[in-house]
Formats: C-alpha cells, structure tokens, sequence
C-alpha cells in the first residue's frame, strides 16, 4: 500500500468520509473532524506511519492537505 | 520472595518520581504484583540502581530505568519516546514527581512558584501528552496523578506547593472527560502526611499540628498511598473515574 492510500485510508475510516472529498477538508469543516475526532485521526495516522507527532504539528494539522506537508517532516514520502 | 496475588501481571507502567519517598514505594509495590515498571527518575544513582535490582530479584519483573528533569519538556518528550517505542503497550502512568515548597506569599519569590509549577503542574501535563497518545491509540489505559491534601485544602503556606497539587486535581477531571471516549480512566489521590524525606522537611511545629489535627494521629506509610493507586491501576476501580482520593487518615 503506497503512503496516500495509507493517509486515505485514515481519512475515510476516522472521519467517515469519502476518498473524492478529502483534498478540500479542513478541521471543524465537517462534524466528525471536531476536536475528539481530530486526535483519533492523530494517534491513527500514528500508528499507521509509526511516527509520534509533537504536540505543535498537531495543533496546525489544520487540513487534508496541511497534513501531507507536516507527514513529510516525519519521513513519509509522499 | 514472590507475591500471592500479581495483579498486574503483564502490564506496562511508567512511574515518575521513582527515587524516593512514595514513588520508591509505588516502584516496590508495581514490581511486586508483577508489572513490568518504566522508572523515570531526575537522575540516577548506585542506591536506585541497587533498589532495582533488588526488586527485579526478589519480584521476577522487569525494571528499566529512565532520567529527565520533570521540569524540562523537551527532555520528558525525548525519553518518554524512546522508552515508548520499545514497548508494544503501555497500561498505567502514575504522575508521582513532585517537589514541595512552603512559606507564605509574602515571602515567596514568584520565580519559585513558576518553579514548583514546573514539576508538580506542568511536567505531568508533558508526560500525560505524550503517554496518553499511546493509550488513545490502544483505546485503553489508566493515569494515576499524585496530588495532595494540600491541594484540597486551602492552608497558609501553600501558594506554590498547594495551588500546583490544586491544579493537578483539577485537571485529572477534565483529562478524565477528554479520555473517556477512549477507554482510559484517570485518578487522582490526595496524600496528608507521609513518612517521607518531603515531610521531614517540614518545620517540626507545623508537621506535629498536621498530625494532631488528623483523626488517626499519625504519618502514613508510603506504602499506605501505593495501596491507593494500585487500587485505582485494578479492574477493581473499573468504574472509578475522575475521581481525587484522599488518602490522609482522616484530615
């Protein structure tokens, strides 16, 4: 499985949404991605990439695509 | 020697403090029922490392010891990390380090409190930051927070030491609701006075008031307030959650 079908799968299955609205979501957009749902989203994206995001990049995970910039500063290649 | 009953067999504990007082007590009471203790400690010495291995001996479990300074969040972070990644679970965290302070505002440098806060408030919120992320992930988990009587009740002296076991209180209430959702309850216990290097610190009048004003009229024992948290760690306290216990003797 490549590294955006991960972060998709992620997406999909924390938040409950579909793969074709991902790229326009931001935090708080939609009722799943409030504030319990987005650290379910952290500590899965966690687990998924084996990684322990520090408590900044956490707090700016502000969207779909802001998280695919902070995931690359953890060594996932996109 | 070995216990009867290891009820925590198979379990993963951090426990910071470890050194002394309750926290060397909660260390030999983790170990004697069987869990598998991370020993976080400010710094290492030939005496805690002869108490681990002494417990190690005598209990069959596993110690490992780790060192930071409570009051350097970077420092919590990076340990707590590398020690995190080495085990497959982690199922109890007892926030225990703590250091005291007494003496009335007037003669309290603001630097001090910022001090006592450091340690006692928000090195247990770093800790808890980073461990807790491992629990959400697992939807499980217990936290144990070391707070005190002093924190409860309001007493001349306390506006560092008492007001940094107030807000730990506090907190353990509200990291109780956020944590819920993830199946992981979090406690807090209240100590009065225990038989530790903290209390002989004390000016002698005001420990013997504290003594004569509790109901049973003496010291705890350290191992007195490790019962309380291994109660809280149990399936027995499977339902208690954001609860501060008082574990005084009656004050």
């Amino acid at each position: 499985m490549t590294a955006i079908t991960k972060y998709h799968e992620v997406f999909c299955k924390v938040l409950g949404v579909s793969e074709d609205v991902l790229p326009m979501l931001v935090y708080q957009s939609i009722e799943s991605w409030d504030s319990v749902g987005h650290m379910a989203l952290m500590a899965s994206l966690e687990e998924m990439f084996e990684i322990a995001f520090d408590t900044d990049d956490i707090i700016d995970f502000s969207s779909y695509s802001k998280g695919l910039e902070i995931l690359k500063k953890y060594g996932v290649q996109f | 020697m070995a216990s009867n009953s290891r009820r925590l067999e198979g379990k993963v504990a951090i426990i910071t403090g470890c050194n002394r007082g309750i926290g060397a007590s909660l260390l030999a009471s983790f170990a004697a029922q069987g869990a598998t203790v991370i020993a976080a400690a400010r710094r290492n010495s030939p005496e805690f490392q002869q108490r681990i291995a002494a417990l190690t001996h005598d209990f069959n479990c596993a110690i490992k010891p780790i060192f930071f300074d409570a009051a350097d969040e970077s420092a919590v972070k990076e340990a707590l990390r590398a020690v995190l990644a080495e085990v497959p679970h982690i199922d109890i965290l007892v926030n225990n380090a703590g250091i005291a302070h007494g003496g009335l505002l007037s003669m309290t440098p603001l630097s001090r409190v910022r001090e006592v806060f450091q340690v006692n408030y928000f090195g247990p919120l770093a800790v808890t930051q980073v461990v807790s992320r491992k629990m959400i992930r697992q939807r499980s988990g217990v936290i144990v927070n070391v707070s005190s009587v002093a924190g409860l009740d309001p007493n001349p002296g306390n506006c560092a030491y008492g007001a940094s076991k107030a807000a730990l209180a506090y907190v353990t209430g509200v990291l109780a609701k956020e944590l819920a959702e993830y199946n992981i309850r979090v406690n807090a216990v209240a100590p009065g006075l225990v038989s530790t290097q903290m209390a002989d610190a004390m000016e002698f009048d005001a420990r013997e008031q504290m003594v004569a004003s509790s109901a049973m009229k003496r010291l705890g024992d350290p191992s007195e307030i490790a019962d309380a948290v291994l109660y809280l760690c149990s399936e027995k306290a499977s339902f208690v959650s954001g609860q501060v216990i008082r574990v005084d003797g009656g004050m």
